[in-house]
């Protein structure tokens, strides 16, 4: 039984009050980092020749360019599965903008359409500077980078601090009853060729199920312990194997 | 025998009599099975990154290791940068270029000059760019930045006698359409600004300025380019414009030399690539090295001869000119430099925290285990 597709909807975690405080939250500063650093890495920044560096077209796209790259990033954390298709697809966009950039900056349409494509050059002449390219990686790092050390605290410590504190106090005021089970760290993810992009994650049960196995009487290893509910840790799906002594006729 | 019934993966439900008899169903219900391919029964090898502490918390003291060096480096770069700034503008009293502030008129035929000393404490070696920057200048403004015909400036002669409906209300005047229209080569600066090295005896010395080489390769050979041939008269071309109100010549006399006269006259393109801030600088002259031994510009007494035509008091601007050495990251711009130290010690000390934490909180699973 694949349960984790209720677990968002349980735990209510993508629609709460809370959630949204923190994407705004998380949104504006994304936003004021992206137009200020590049704001002040542009007073009165000039090219390595001298020449204009500072002007309107040349903002817009370093400004433009840090935005894709984080957006990307922010995809690329966000992706738990990396097949082929999600490889392609997250790649394959930032090299569409760049493409498409260079295109639409080019000598070419700008003949073709003159008024309407007004940026020509700017991509050739700014990105070849240093300073651009310093400053959009400054700007991308800042951006990401909270993300990551919350996520990894969170997903680290916060159950284990969590865990451990609540603990610590049930020790301290019952002696005889039964402890709570102890925590195991999450398992190492084995390596499994289940990639979870659609609803169904694996196979089902249906062979096992009308195999005549139950009809034996041997005792199997249980499939969930107690602590490894998806419901309780909204994870991704690790599976053991099962291990079946005879290969059923495939369908 | 055990009789069931199980939902195929497209969704049809069959009922079967064995086990056996399940593997050998129909030919007919087998055709609507999806072939058995990894594609399609998401069985796609999949790679997946979790956030362990052992690759977080090395990438936090790696990128916190890189960036102090490179911003150190950017600093020590931007600070070995000279500048100089002289602001011109003439709004206190005691300035030089007071009198022609106050007396701006723009029907004036005999320009007013003025003439700003000022001392070089340090000498500036290889090229020195000369800059004029303007202040509370809002070249970014949308309807301003929309001023413009793009067809025009590239020397399109339909668009020449018929400018675009964005250059209103500067396209047209007298019944003539102006060349170039629009409110940004209407506002175009024009000051004339010389510098004079004033030598320990006395004498006077005009220091050469270059006029060409000011602005981008692609502005100036693919983006501007005068209407008609090659080499026509630039005065025949524009036979039937006019020029923009504001400008005391017309286009064709912005220069003596044809390769920066018209539209593609330097200046004026430096001027039309809109800057994105309210306070910018745009280049103006170059001042060439002369050699190896001598500095650019001595250490000394200097004087700025300024033509005075540009009004900036009526929107409270401010005028300047700056002298400045380049490197290779541009001209002196300390803020990189200490956002890439102060981003990576904050790093590095976001790694230690978490490397305590991970420490402290991270071996303590085998304290809380309990055996049964």
């Amino acid at each position: 039984v694949d349960c984790s597709l209720y677990s968002p909807g349980q735990l209510n975690t993508f629609f709460s009050k809370k959630t949204f405080v923190r994407c705004v939250m998380v949104s504006t500063y994304t936003s004021l980092v992206l137009f200020f650093i590049p704001w002040a890495a542009m007073q009165d920044s000039v090219r390595g020749d001298g020449k204009d560096v500072a002007d309107y077209q040349s903002f817009a796209l370093s400004t433009q360019t840090s935005l894709m790259i984080v957006v990307s990033a922010q995809m690329f954390l966000d992706t738990f599965y990396w097949t082929a298709i999600n490889q392609f697809f997250l790649w394959g966009s930032i090299a569409a903008y760049l493409a498409i950039t260079f295109t639409f900056f080019s000598n070419g349409l700008f003949f073709v359409f003159t008024s309407s494509f007004p940026f020509i050059g700017t991509a050739r002449n700014s990105l070849k500077q240093p300073n651009v390219w310093l400053t959009m990686f400054l700007t991308c790092l800042l951006c990401v980078l909270p993300t990551v050390a919350f996520r990894f605290l969170h997903i680290n410590f916060l159950e284990k601090i969590r865990k451990f504190t609540r603990f610590q106090k049930y020790k301290a005021r019952e002696e005889g009853q039964p402890a709570p089970a102890p925590y195991r760290p999450p398992p190492r993810r084995v390596s499994t060729r289940r990639s979870s992009y659609a609803f169904s994650h694996s196979q089902g049960y249906g062979d096992l199920v009308t195999s005549r196995k139950f009809l034996r009487l041997k005792r199997r290893p249980s499939l969930f312990g107690r602590n490894q509910s998806p419901l309780v840790e909204n994870q991704p799906q690790h599976y053991r194997t099962i291990t079946e002594e005879a290969e059923e006729s495939q369908t | 025998m055990m009789a069931s019934s199980y939902k195929d993966e497209d969704g049809h439900i069959t009922v079967s009599g064995s086990g056996a008899a399940a593997g050998a169903g129909g030919g007919s219900l087998r055709s609507k099975k999806p072939e058995n391919t990894a594609f399609k029964q998401q069985r796609l090898p999949a790679w997946q990154p979790i956030l362990t502490a052992g690759t977080v918390l090395p990438a936090f003291f790696i990128i916190g290791l890189m960036f102090i060096p490179i911003g150190i480096g950017l600093y020590v770069t931007s600070n070995n940068i000279k500048e100089f700034e002289v602001d011109y503008t003439g709004v206190e009293m005691s300035s030089p270029c007071f009198t022609c502030s106050q007396n701006f008129s723009w029907n004036s035929t005999k320009p007013c000059t003025c003439s700003v000393p000022f001392h070089l404490d340090q000498p500036y070696e290889s090229n020195v760019f000369m800059y004029y920057g303007l202040s509370n200048f809002y070249q970014n403004h949308r309807r301003y930045v929309k001023s413009r015909d793009d067809s025009q400036l590239n020397g399109n002669e339909e668009s020449l006698r018929k400018p675009s409906k964005e250059c209103e209300p500067y396209a047209k005047h007298n019944n003539k359409p102006i060349a170039p229209c629009g409110a940004i080569a209407n506002s175009m600066f024009n000051d004339s600004l010389e510098l004079i090295y004033i030598d320990p005896n006395g004498t006077k010395v005009q220091i050469p300025l270059t006029a060409t080489g000011i602005a981008w390769w692609t502005d100036k050979h693919v983006k501007f380019r005068n209407p008609g041939a090659e080499n026509t008269n630039l005065t025949v071309v524009f036979q039937g414009t006019t020029r923009p109100v504001n400008w005391r010549r017309p286009v064709f006399q912005l220069d003596s030399d044809p390769d920066n006269n018209g539209f593609i006259n330097e200046d004026f393109i430096v001027w039309m690539r809109t800057a994105a801030l309210p306070t910018f600088r745009k280049l103006y002259r170059i001042i060439q090295r002369r050699s190896n031994v001598h500095p650019t510009l001595p250490r000394g007494n200097y004087s700025l001869e300024v033509v005075y035509n540009y009004p900036v008091r009526s929107f409270e601007g401010r005028k300047r000119m700056i002298l400045s050495t380049i490197s290779w990251m541009g001209g002196k711009n300390p803020f990189l430099g200490i956002a890439y130290v102060s981003v990576g010690s904050v790093c590095f000390l976001l790694g230690v925290l978490l490397l305590i934490i991970h420490h402290k909180y991270g071996n303590r699973n085998n304290a809380a285990e309990i055996s049964h």
